[in-house]
């Protein structure tokens, strides 16, 4: 009687450590739900300025969801597209930095986003962006095992992962029999790898978004990178808008780049927006 | 009977009646009415409306007048009648002189109602007739006073969309007899397209500022504004020359032609006519490439199915009135493997006062190049029609080809750099992907990674593992006690029945001896070994034993009394056996107890 009361106690304190999390105002809920849509439909009728309204205003009310972000990109890169059909320059309002940023933003949310990975390659084109430095091969297997889930879902699979190990070690510390001694006790070995591995991955992909020191230019064209925080210091590169780089420090009006090649200029801080 | 016939519907096709009414008339000044008839009518027949409005000065006077005339042998006769009215206007204002009727042969005819404009004219200046005193071709050009004769370039909307055509006519306004025009200048229209209109250069009757005139059209044009903003139109020029009539100053006798005919000249010059063109208004669409009007699109292709390599070609056809002239043929997207060649054009457009209209066809030559089904865009265009200030977007239909493989396709398709969906498929175009569509996700959920939650879960994971643990060890302990109690009294049992054995071999039951040997022997092993009964066979035991130490000759022998007794059980036997048996058992058991300890 005792233990059923303990396991009540339990799922109490699970909900109210929950239920913050899932609580918000309801009329902001439901206004959010309308711009969603809305913004879906003003995208299914190629009216992209109103669908980066619609998803800007969501995004204002706190939502930071991949799907939410990854849309907000699209609206922005049609936006962009629009341009040329109406005789100006494609992007002319700076809409290929916004929509790179903001897949970013949802792969950041979800790294296990294709459809943002695929877009955002596609959107990088446009841009002049530098070939990153090549990384070592063990580094691409790790990040690549890694962001096939977020850091959550890695976190939820060590614990499930942990509650399956402790399982089989009760059953090997009791079972009689000898066969199937030997089998929990490598199966939950295999699970104690697995433990570490899923622990490792959530810790890792959520120490990345939160040591994530990633900018994306945003302009209508390109802006100047100049070798030291002056506006009369040489002009080193030309970035176009949508070009990733990692901000390293700031001065005054001016912030520390480097690039994907690893070259470092100083830009204005307002041509940057974070990740 | 029959010719009188054919010739009564041959003058019932004929006749005509109808009312020669002039549309606006001066009050104050007489002015004829004629109803005239192409055939005889019967005496007394005609019926002239009520002239409500208008004093009856003369008439009805009646004019027949008959013809006859051959040409090439064929006799053509004509008759006509007409009744004609004088009439005077007694009021200003607009009338309408009703039906007259009239009866040829017993039929009756009538005329259509005509409408009929009074209007006060303002005081001339020009001095009466007759009354004039002025001598000498001074005096004759002073009685042309400018209202006489006016220059009027008249267009039909001053407010308009470039684009849209506009008419514009160059009209000669006259109250006075004119002998002849030269030099006539007419603008050029820069800013507009001009295309000239055919008219009916009859004179008529027009009011304007309050004055009847007589007008004769010199020009007609269609107008479309090729720009937009404030276009002026300059002033049109030419020159009239009058005949006017004066007293000679010679003092003859009137009746001795004492009236003399002067020529006055008149240089006559139209006023500026200055047009607002609108720009499109914005939000147009993709496809809007400056037609302007009203127009309707179809499309047809005549083949549906083509072998791989053979021409094909798709019609399209834009009909309404607009500027057609000036259509740029719509963009047609054929699938990649399609070779375009260029668009013909037949355009049918004919220029009316309102506007050009007709259609224009675009003929799409193509050939397919590789086999399969395709499907063929829908074309789509866009016009603005000033009528309703909006754009208007019209798609065809799309179009569904089946090109079927000629076998020649794999060594042709070389040809012009396009494979056949035999090789690899070709990536065409990439875009991004679609957005995702469905209900708004929730907020992010916070990091549970090394959370409170986490270490929460790995806790209670934990506690969960220990008290597990603590309550299943326990169950295995007790679990283990009962098997080891069952083992002690293993032997014990077997014992028990070898006993009940023996009292069966004391009585000389053979049967009852080796059943119960048998429950022993196998009772024993079950107990003994923690295991049912119903799993047991020989080889089990055999396998049991062995795994348990004992030596295969014991084992074997276990089994062998077992066997020894299964055969013994129904089968005659002698009884100095059954001891034997029970010896043999007793010594098994022993031995196994030896090895076997617990």
């Amino acid at each position: 009687m005792k233990r059923i009361y303990n396991i009540i106690s339990v799922v109490v304190v699970f909900a109210t450590l929950l239920l913050p999390s899932k609580l918000m105002a309801a009329d902001a809920k439901t206004t959010a739900e309308v711009c969603w849509s809305e913004g879906i439909a003003a995208y299914e009728a190629k009216e992209y300025s109103e669908a980066v309204r619609c998803f800007e205003q969501v995004a204002e009310l706190g939502y930071t969801s991949a799907d939410l972000y990854y849309n907000l990109a699209n609206s922005y890169f049609k936006l962009g597209e629009q341009h040329a059909e109406e005789g100006n320059r494609k992007f002319s309002g700076g809409e290929l930095g916004r929509a790179v940023l903001n897949y970013h933003r949802a792969l950041r949310e979800d790294p296990a986003l294709e459809d943002a990975r695929y877009n955002l390659e596609l959107a990088v084109d446009y841009t002049n962006d530098t070939e990153p430095l090549p990384e070592s091969f063990i580094v691409t297997l790790w990040r690549g095992a890694r962001d096939t889930a977020t850091s959550n879902s890695w976190a939820i699979a060590s614990l499930v992962l942990f509650g399956l190990m402790l399982g089989l070690i009760i059953f090997y510390l009791l079972s009689n029999n000898i066969a199937l001694r030997k089998l929990s006790f490598f199966a939950a070995l295999l699970l104690f790898v697995g433990f570490i591995f899923s622990t490792t991955f959530a810790l890792s992909s959520r120490s990345d978004v939160e040591h994530d020191n990633r900018a994306v230019v945003i302009c209508s064209d390109t802006t100047p990178v100049h070798a030291s925080p002056e506006s009369g210091s040489k002009v080193i590169r030309q970035p176009s808008q949508g070009v990733t780089v990692r901000a390293l420090r700031e001065h005054g009006e001016w912030s520390e780049i480097s690039f994907a090649d690893g070259e470092k200029g100083w830009i204005r801080s307002s041509k940057l927006e974070k990740i | 009977m029959l010719v009188a016939l054919l010739t009564t519907v041959a003058t019932w096709a004929q006749v005509s009646f109808k009312a020669d009414v002039p549309t606006i008339v001066a009050l104050g000044q007489p002015f004829r009415i004629e109803f005239s008839v192409d055939a005889e009518p019967e005496r007394d027949s005609f019926k002239a409306p009520e002239f409500a409005g208008f004093d009856v000065l003369a008439g009805p006077s009646v004019s027949t007048g008959h013809s006859v005339q051959f040409i090439n042998g064929k006799k053509s006769a004509s008759y006509s009648c007409t009744y004609t009215y004088v009439l005077m206007p007694t009021e200003a204002g607009k009338y309408t002189i009703g039906a007259a009727t009239v009866t040829v042969e017993d039929k009756r005819y009538t005329t259509e109602p005509q409408r009929i404009e009074v209007i006060a004219e303002k005081e001339s200046e020009r001095p009466q007739q007759g009354s004039g005193k002025a001598h000498g071709s001074t005096s004759a050009e002073s009685r042309i006073s400018k209202d006489d004769i006016l220059l009027r370039l008249k267009v039909s909307d001053t407010d308009v969309y470039k684009g849209e055509a506009i008419r514009a006519s160059l009209v000669l306004y006259t109250r006075v007899s004119i002998a002849d025009v030269s030099d006539i200048n007419i603008p050029s229209f820069d800013g507009f397209w001009s295309q000239d209109l055919s008219f009916d250069n009859a004179p008529s009757r027009e009011e304007y500022n309050g004055r009847i005139y007589e007008t004769h059209k010199i020009t007609e044009l269609l107008l479309s504004p090729q720009q937009s903003g404030r276009i002026t139109i300059p002033a049109a020029t030419m020159s009239v020359r009058t005949p006017v009539e004066v007293q000679s100053n010679r003092g003859f006798d009137p009746f001795f032609g004492g009236r003399q005919i002067h020529y006055v000249t008149k240089n006559l010059s139209s006023k500026p006519v200055t047009i607002d063109v609108k720009e499109f208004p914005q939000g147009a669409p993709r496809s809007f490439k400056g037609a302007v009007g009203d127009f309707r699109i179809s499309s047809s292709m005549p083949n549906s199915e083509i072998e791989c390599n053979s021409a094909d070609q798709l019609e399209l056809t834009i009909s309404g009135s607009g500027n057609l002239k000036f259509i740029t043929a719509p963009k047609l997207s054929l699938p990649d493997s399609f070779e375009v060649y260029d668009t013909k054009i037949v355009d049918n457009i004919k220029a009316s006062a309102s506007g050009t209209s007709g259609s224009i066809t675009y003929t799409y030559p193509f050939v397919a190049r590789s086999a399969g089904e395709f499907t063929i865009a829908p074309i789509e265009f866009s016009f603005f029609d000033p009528a309703t200030g909006e754009y208007n977007s019209l798609r065809t239909e799309p179009f569904t080809i089946m090109v079927e493989d000629d076998g020649s396709s794999v060594t042709q398709s070389v040809v012009g750099n396009y494979t056949n969906y035999g090789s690899t498929m070709r990536q065409l175009d990439r875009d991004i992907r679609y957005i995702h569509i469905g209900l708004l996700p929730d907020v992010a959920g916070s990091v549970v990674i090394f959370s409170p939650i986490y270490w929460l879960v790995v806790v209670v994971l934990v506690a969960i593992f220990v008290v597990l643990y603590i309550l299943l060890r326990k169950r295995i302990r007790d679990n283990r006690n009962i098997v080891a109690r069952r083992m002690k009294r293993a032997d014990k049992v077997a014992i028990q029945r070898l006993r009940m054995a023996e009292r069966s071999m004391g009585e000389g039951n053979r049967h009852a001896f080796y059943e119960e040997m048998l429950r022993a022997m196998w009772g024993y092993i079950s107990d003994k070994f923690n295991i049912p009964q119903s799993n047991l066979t020989k080889e089990t035991i055999r396998e049991e034993l062995f795994r348990r130490g004992v030596a295969m000759a014991v084992a074997e022998e276990f089994c062998e009394i077992i066997s020894r007794s299964e055969e013994a059980q129904y089968a005659p036997s002698t009884d100095g056996e059954m001891g034997v048996v029970y010896a043999d058992a007793i010594d098994v058991i022993s031995k196994i107890e030896d090895v076997v300890k617990h």
